[in-house]
């Protein structure tokens, strides 16, 4: 049956759940997301012969780590950068949520460290979001450079990635992964610190062996491969009139600049035992993060990713392109951390998982500059006929998770 | 009349848990540890909620009711998930006093008056979880805190008084493992409009605060949890396994949680005593 | 007067008549040792040492259920016949010759008086609720009767050992009115009423309050019952040896 039904984006033509959490191998692995394109194959989450997904097995490997012994490394290495002279010694990126909270207060006052946060803000914050930005800066107590691309040149890039990738939030992808590692250049800043290492979402795991982020998702040796927004930035430049400047920041470093200095991105993660729950409660306790009270569109959860209006659209959209809503996301974190059962997971799936983040809908369509009916018809065009049929007039997944 | 100090204990499969905002649902212990504690130092009743009922749309708090019934000789008071009649009665006779409807009551009202004609009303509690909006106004939730209502809390406490309710807990889900204080108005404003009992839960951070809901708040009862909860967490061995399931990194560090400055029973009601406000102490627990 | 071992079973029954907290009091009658069946059957009824009749909700209503069970007469049988008889809440209520709650309702009249309804009260700045919920005291009532701290007044009844001002857990909004003074065991304070909580005559116990969830002090109750019980029967050993004696 599966074999006649056409799957788009070179996912998996079967939909296999894991048997521990609720993820699916539709999910796809991080891009490297200037190379990202309307044909873009994507790499997807592998299920192993036991049923169990690679974020999983992440995970099983994360109960037999010695932490102390990690946390040794982490001192060492941190006696290594830290700086006396009054300059920052390493930057970390983030936007005032839970994990980027709980990162710089963690480093500066536990470890002794100087960082400079580093922010590339939301498109359209929310109030809980602007509200948690502020509180990390004046509870939490750090520095941080803010920066703001030109708000025409994003939102024109928000459009461009949403009607060629089904990707609205590709330019904010963009700036924050390239942001961080450009300021430490800048600022002669030798230590970058991102927090959990992709591979808890199922990134191939052979990336958790080491602490080092790897380079090719912040650096590239040729202009000529990048995309914007599924655009080249030949037609970008050409037929939208946009400048090199105007998309400077959405570049990578170039690797071979990068090369010359000696700066380390590396991933808090592997060095600290990354518990989500607990870096909430750390936020709160320590920064200042305040959680809605009511729970996110999509999702049960309170206190994942708030700050940003667009962020619905982004779960949502990933829900249309491979059956995965936000509900399914966090859930299966939750479900590697022991927060959840699999069968509530399974519960909370069913619930709430592809619900229309319609709070700010007109708000995200007026942003785009995008009618109605054209987004229904770019969300449509992009149902895998493997993962979607149309029953009594309305869509439906054919699979879901049991 | 005595104030009522009520430990709420949020259940989770086999473990007492504790959010925020009814989120975040850090595992603390084992139920019947807490339980017994809290009864031996004076607990005045005690409420068992089952947070993950409703969205099962069952309610498996039967077997730690029963065991508690067996050996704690103060009111106990069961709610989670129960939709039913049989539901109620099951839990009845498991060994519960009295029962909480919020998510089944608000889907269909008829179902309080139905309760408290075949149960008693003494025995139909009505639990109203509301959120203040930011223009000040507020909206009653189901599901424990998930889901919208529409329903405004003030209109709806009148209403299952109407239908036989014997008494009401009022939650205040912005408040709720806050630390930040008892949303007084809410509490207030229901309090004055129904002749019923009505219990304060929500928000409670320091001592002061249950003193706050009882005198501004006009609650004639008060429900406790964080404050409570993690002081015993701060000074017992929970030595139990817990492998089976919850976020445990939290106890492995058996430390309280700075938003709440924690308390025992005994020093909650003697604070109150203290400033006028009857309730009743157990001798043997101020004697320990 | 050797130790009597306490017998295997003394069958308690707790009448089952579809309403109140059976379990609850099974449980407390476990606690202090007494075997408790929840039963409706008239001869199991009859057959049991002594009986306990609680109960929850209207009062007309179980009137109904207690009719329908064929249990109204069962129970006038038991108050005569010497044997504990014990109402809770409900229960006690039931005991009475008619109340008030929801127009008129004759009771089962085996002790005489009415029930009636609880006000709303004001205490200072307070507001006291009805149903009364919660915990409050019970007091003798007589000043005479206390000496100590434990009230001579109680003693022989249900609520011996129990000291004056002891805190039990009320919930209801009626309370029985006995015609007879003497028939008041213990009264509490609701607002400026001090009603009966609790009546004694012969054979037939009633309290408003529960006993099955007044923490310790209540449990002291069920261990009364289950006292006299055992001097209930051994009452009767006696008299069937001395009467076998030749």
């Amino acid at each position: 049956m599966s074999e006649r039904l056409e799957a788009k984006y070179n996912l998996p033509k079967e939909v296999i759940f894991c048997k521990r959490c609720v993820m699916s191998n539709q999910r796809p692995t991080s891009s490297i997301e200037f190379k990202h394109t309307a044909h873009h194959k994507h790499k997807t989450l592998q299920i192993d012969k036991e049923g169990v997904c690679d974020a999983c097995r992440v995970a099983e490997q994360k109960e037999q780590i010695d932490w102390d012994q990690r946390e040794e490394q982490l001192r060492r290495l941190l006696d290594k950068y830290r700086r006396k002279d009054g300059s920052y010694d390493c930057i970390v990126p983030g936007s005032g949520g839970k994990d980027s909270c709980f990162a710089a207060h963690i480093l500066k006052y536990k470890y002794g460290m100087h960082p400079l946060t580093v922010t590339w803000p939301p498109a359209i914050y929310t109030d809980i979001g602007w509200r948690n930005f502020r509180n990390w800066i004046e509870v939490c107590g750090v520095d941080n450079i803010a920066y703001k691309p030109n708000g025409r040149v994003h939102r024109l890039l928000t459009r461009l990635a949403f009607e060629n990738l089904l990707h609205p939030f590709q330019p904010f992808i963009l700036g924050q992964k390239n942001l961080a590692p450009k300021i430490a250049m800048k600022f002669g800043v030798p230590l970058v610190f991102y927090g959990e290492n992709e591979a808890e979402y199922g990134n191939p795991i052979a990336d958790t062996s080491t602490s080092l982020r790897d380079r090719s998702y912040f650096t590239t040796q040729s202009l000529g491969d990048i995309h914007i927004g599924g655009v080249p930035i030949s037609e970008l430049v050409d037929r939208y009139k946009l400048s090199l400047n105007d998309i400077q920041s959405y570049l990578p470093a170039d690797y071979k600049e990068f090369e010359q200095t000696d700066i380390e991105v590396r991933y808090l993660g592997y060095y600290i035992k990354w518990t989500p729950q607990e870096a909430y409660y750390y936020a709160v306790e320590h920064a200042g993060f305040e959680a809605n009270p009511v729970r996110t569109e999509g999702t049960y959860s309170k206190y994942n990713s708030i700050d940003d209006r667009i962020d619905g659209f982004h779960y949502y959209t990933a829900f249309i392109k491979f059956g995965l809503g936000r509900a399914s996301h966090d859930a299966s974190q939750e479900i590697r951390n022991r927060h959840l059962t699999r069968e509530e997971g399974v519960a909370l799936v069913h619930r709430f998982d592809g619900e229309f983040p319609g709070q700010y809908f007109r708000e995200v369509l007026q942003y785009m500059e995008i009618s109605e009916e054209r987004f229904w018809e770019l969300i449509d065009k992009r149902r895998s006929p493997h993962l979607w049929m149309k029953e009594d007039g309305s869509w439906k997944l054919r699979r879901q998770v049991l | 009349m005595n104030v009522r100090v009520i430990p709420r204990l949020d259940i989770k499969g086999p473990n007492l848990v504790k959010g925020i905002h009814l989120e975040g649902l850090r595992v603390l212990g084992k139920p019947e540890r807490f339980a017994r504690l809290y009864y031996e130092e004076g607990a005045d009743e005690l409420l068992y909620m089952d947070v993950v009922a409703s969205l099962y749309q069952r309610n498996s708090l039967l077997e730690i009711v029963t065991r508690t019934s067996r050996e704690i000789f103060i009111p106990l008071t069961v709610g989670g998930g129960l939709r039913t009649l049989d539901d109620i009665h099951a839990v009845l006779r498991a060994g519960a006093d009295k029962v909480s409807l919020n998510t089944a009551a608000i889907l269909r009202p008829e179902l309080v008056r139905e309760a408290s004609r075949r149960f008693g009303s003494s025995t139909i509690v009505v639990s109203i979880e509301a959120i203040r909006k930011p223009d000040g106004r507020y909206e009653a939730y189901t599901d424990n805190g998930r889901e919208r209502t529409g329903v405004d809390p003030f209109n709806w406490a009148i209403r299952v008084t109407e239908l036989g309710a014997g008494e009401i807990i009022v939650t205040s889900i912005d408040r709720e493992g806050t630390g930040n204080g008892f949303d007084l108005e809410l509490t207030r404003k229901i309090a004055e409009s129904v002749p019923i009992p009505v219990i304060a839960c929500g928000g409670a951070g320091k001592v002061a605060d249950v003193y706050e809901v009882v005198t501004q708040g006009k609650g004639d009862a008060v429900c406790l949890a964080s404050m409570l909860h993690y002081n015993f967490v701060k000074h017992y061995d929970n030595a139990d396994d817990f492998s089976e399931e919850g976020n445990v990194e939290y106890l492995r560090t058996r430390r309280g949680f700075s938003k709440i400055q924690d308390a025992t029973l005994p020093e909650i009601k003697e604070y109150l005593l203290r400033h006028g406000i009857a309730v009743r102490l157990v001798e043997e627990a101020i004697n320990a | 007067m050797p130790e009597t071992p306490w017998p295997q079973r003394f069958q308690v029954a707790i009448v089952d008549y579809g309403i109140g907290n059976l379990f609850s009091v099974k449980h407390a009658c476990e606690q202090a040792g007494i075997h408790a069946s929840i039963t409706h059957s008239c001869s199991e009824i009859l057959q049991a040492s002594a009986v306990i009749l609680p109960g929850v909700g209207a009062f007309g209503d179980a009137m109904e259920i207690l009719g329908k069970l064929d249990l109204v007469s069962v129970l006038r049988d038991i108050a005569a016949s010497g044997k504990p008889l014990v109402g809770i809440c409900l229960g006690m209520q039931l005991l009475m010759t008619e109340s008030h709650e929801f127009g008129w309702h004759r009771g089962l009249g085996i002790i005489e008086g009415e029930v009636v309804r609880l006000e709303e009260a004001v205490h200072g700045d307070r507001v006291l609720k009805v149903p009364h919920v919660g915990w409050n005291r019970i007091a003798t009532g007589n000043a005479t009767a206390v000496q100590a701290d434990s009230c001579v007044g109680w003693k022989g009844s249900l609520l011996e050992g129990l000291s004056e001002g002891e805190y039990m857990y009320f919930v209801h909004s009626f309370y029985p009115k006995p015609v007879d003074a003497n028939v008041v065991l213990s009264i509490t304070r609701h607002g400026p009423v001090d009603f009966c909580s609790s009546l004694r005559e012969g054979n037939i116990f009633g309290c408003q309050f529960h006993p099955e969830r007044s923490g310790s002090q209540g449990l002291r109750v069920y261990q009364n019952l289950a006292f006299l019980i055992q001097k209930t029967q051994e009452g009767d050993r006696n008299v069937r040896t001395a009467g076998g004696k030749v």
